[in-house]
């Protein structure tokens, strides 16, 4: 279970609720402290009272009746009335749980009023609803009685004379203000929570379709600014990021048309050479240089390939990859290479068909280029294809597999000119492939040789 | 009229125009130069020019609005040179009625061939309306689009096609029922890119058959003709 929510406003609320709550809580601690301090003075300030009283003043009064008020009745226990007479003995029941604090307060009233005092006991005892007094008690005491549910004995010792006796309805709990206490921070909650979350909303709305827009951008394809919404702070946050979107697109519009200059400006004197060797006399001669200018013209094809790829101008295309694999092949195999590819069912899917071509065509020419010839297989699974193209050549060490993806390495240390190219073939086909979701894998064969897996999600 | 073919070779770049120039000159055509659009409509207005061969970028007015007026205002062949192998480019050259492209950078000895094909057709038919290479054509359930280079079946999934099966597909398309010899086939194919053996015309046909045809064993659309070769027996739509 996730207590912490995610987004903004849900934060902001659980932190506000928290935060409220602590408040209340506190509110909730002193609030207790008055109210115990006051139900302490209500209830030391009268019991005090009548004892100096009764004892400091002994009225003559008419000891008949004194006796006869004194005296229980038979259905009467020591704590209904107070008595105007003390106990001979304590009448407490054990086993109660005493009250210290107000007992120390009845003490403390009692000397001060010179009262000598033995024993104070304070004990709390529970009244049960259908305790038989309650019928017989005067009706607002009864009524406070059921409503406390508790009451306190009071039993104080004057030396020589007895025991005092007294007892009174004691609210033990303190219920009735925790009631209060959260009926209060619902009422808060209510007051200050909503107007948090729409506030937070506010904020949050606009920077989720910020975020959205940053994680849709793609240098290229056309997306409308994004509305400037929400508090001033958040709508100078989305002017800056159209701002900022605008200046990469014109950035990469700047480096597209960089990149046109320089394959312009590299072609032109290629295209010069070329023109220039048709007066080579030796045949030979002539087609070696033909070749490295094809060469070199390739190679630039393939950096601007590369550099362009995050903005293809190729639409997507329903495409039979299996044709397109074996047209590929076709090629190589045209031009005398040793290239097989196994016939597929027809597979029908939805990509840029140059740009995989040319991934296949760059992974069949390292083939042929290191391991002298190339066999290639297609297989389709529910989820994914898998183009295959297995070689007998050498392989790659295990620990430097990683290394040959890097554009511009070449595993071999010698710049042999047989073997040439750069090793950017690989870059940009994985670069090709990742761009279409899928991936290259490369693996030495365990019958020797390397084979490249390109895999394409269906 | 000199008798030889009289070029205008139109480039803004002297060192690919001056030697490019040289090599068609030994080839037996009569070559004009021009660095822009400016002057090469001055030269046209001059001379009787057989075939502009016409670069894409050149600064002021480029290549294609010049290739437009050219096809405006005659039937004269237009070869384009283009830096760019980009299939938008090749599009839009080929729609603006020029005849043939060659990517930069290319070999001289295969301009020289194409301007010859371009030239004997011209001389021969001069029924050539527009590019006769553009656009799309549609016969029996499929279409082959030239822009692509794709061929489109009826569920509109590109099945792709290797240079020379395009080509080859290309060539019977274009002569819809004529029936063509395997020499006339390789002739017409390799005006593009060689082929280098001669047993790609019956393997590519059959390479083809497989992929188009709905019993290959027996074929409908590309018919063997006893003892002459083959032929598309098939309606083509240009579309």
């Amino acid at each position: 279970m996730r207590l912490w929510p995610r987004n903004l406003p849900g934060q902001m609320a659980v932190l506000v609720a928290l935060a409220l709550f602590v408040a209340q809580a506190i509110n909730f601690g002193f609030t207790l402290h008055d109210r115990q301090a006051f139900r302490l003075e209500q209830v030391v300030g009268p019991v005090s009272a009548r004892i100096v009283d009764t004892a400091q003043n002994p009225r003559a009064r008419d000891p008949v009746i004194e006796a006869r008020l004194s005296a229980l009745r038979p259905d009467e226990s020591p704590w209904d009335r107070f008595r105007s007479r003390p106990l001979p003995q304590n009448p407490m029941p054990p086993g109660l749980s005493r009250r210290p604090d107000v007992e120390n307060g009845i003490r403390r009233k009692l000397n001060e009023a010179g009262v000598p005092t033995g024993q104070v006991i304070a004990a709390i005892r529970p009244v049960r609803p259908d305790d038989p007094r309650l019928d017989r008690l005067p009706r607002y005491r009864a009524q406070r009685l059921r409503m406390t549910g508790t009451e306190m004995l009071i039993a104080i010792e004057q030396p020589g004379t007895g025991w005092w006796v007294q007892g009174v309805p004691w609210d033990d709990s303190s219920w009735s203000i925790l009631r209060g206490l959260i009926g209060q921070t619902l009422v808060l909650y209510a007051i200050v929570l909503l107007p948090v979350l729409w506030a937070t909303r506010r904020i949050a709305r606009p920077l989720r379709t910020l975020t959205g827009a940053a994680q849709r951008y793609h240098p290229g394809e056309a997306d409308g600014p994004i509305d400037e919404s929400g508090p001033p702070d958040v709508r100078t946050l989305i002017a800056a990021f159209n701002d900022l979107r605008t200046r990469v697109t014109a950035m990469l519009q700047e480096k597209d048309r960089m990149l046109g200059a320089i394959g312009h400006d590299l072609r032109t004197p290629l295209a010069a050479l070329r023109v220039r060797i048709e007066s080579v006399e030796d045949d030979d001669d002539r087609t070696k240089m033909a070749d490295t200018i094809d060469e070199m013209n390739g190679t630039l094809d393939d950096i601007l390939s590369l550099a362009r790829l995050g903005r293809p101008s190729e639409p997507l295309t329903d495409v039979d990859l299996a044709a397109l694999v074996d047209a590929v092949v076709e090629d190589f195999r045209d031009l005398g290479k040793p290239v097989t590819f196994e016939e597929a069912a027809r597979l029908k899917m939805t990509l840029r068909p140059s740009l995989i071509r040319r991934a296949v065509r760059n992974l069949i020419e390292n083939a042929v280029k290191y391991g002298g010839s190339a066999d290639v297989s297609l297989a389709a699974t529910a989820h994914a294809v898998r183009i295959t193209v297995a070689d007998n050549g050498p392989g790659i060490p295990p620990d430097r597999v990683g290394e040959v993806f890097e554009a511009f390495t070449r595993l071999e240390v010698s710049r042999n000119k047989e073997t040439g190219g750069i090793g950017l073939g690989l870059a940009l086909a994985r670069a090709i492939v990742r761009e279409a979701g899928g991936d290259i894998d490369l693996a030495n064969r365990p019958e020797g040789g390397l084979a490249a897996t390109i895999t394409l999600p269906r | 009229m000199s008798g030889l073919p009289h070029i205008l070779l139109v480039d803004d770049e002297r060192s690919i125009r001056e030697p490019l120039a040289q090599y068609l000159t030994k080839q037996g055509f009569r070559v004009t130069q021009a660095g822009d659009a400016e002057g090469a409509r001055a030269r046209m207005a001059a001379y009787a020019i057989d075939l502009v061969i016409l670069d894409i970028m050149m600064p002021g007015e480029d290549g294609l609005s010049l290739c437009r007026h050219i096809r405006a205002s005659g039937d004269i062949p237009v070869i384009l040179l283009t830096a760019k192998s980009e299939e938008t480019d090749r599009i839009v050259g080929l729609e603006m009625g020029a005849d043939d492209y060659v990517v930069k950078p290319f070999s001289p000895r295969e301009l020289a061939t194409r301007a010859k094909v371009i030239l004997r057709r011209a001389a021969s038919g001069g029924s050539r309306q527009h590019a006769p290479e553009s656009g799309s054509y549609a016969f029996g359930g499929w279409v082959l689009k030239t822009g692509e280079r794709a061929l489109v079946d009826r569920e509109g999934v590109s099945v792709p096609l290797s240079t020379g099966e395009y080509n080859l597909l290309l060539a019977l398309a274009l002569r819809p029922r004529q029936v063509l010899t395997r020499d006339q086939l390789l002739d017409l194919t390799q005006g593009r890119e060689a082929m280098a053996f001669d047993r790609a015309i019956d393997n590519q046909v059959s390479r083809l058959r497989r992929k188009i045809e709905p019993d290959p064993k027996n074929p409908e659309l590309i018919k063997t003709v006893w003892g002459g070769g083959y032929t598309l027996a098939a309606e083509v739509t240009r579309l």
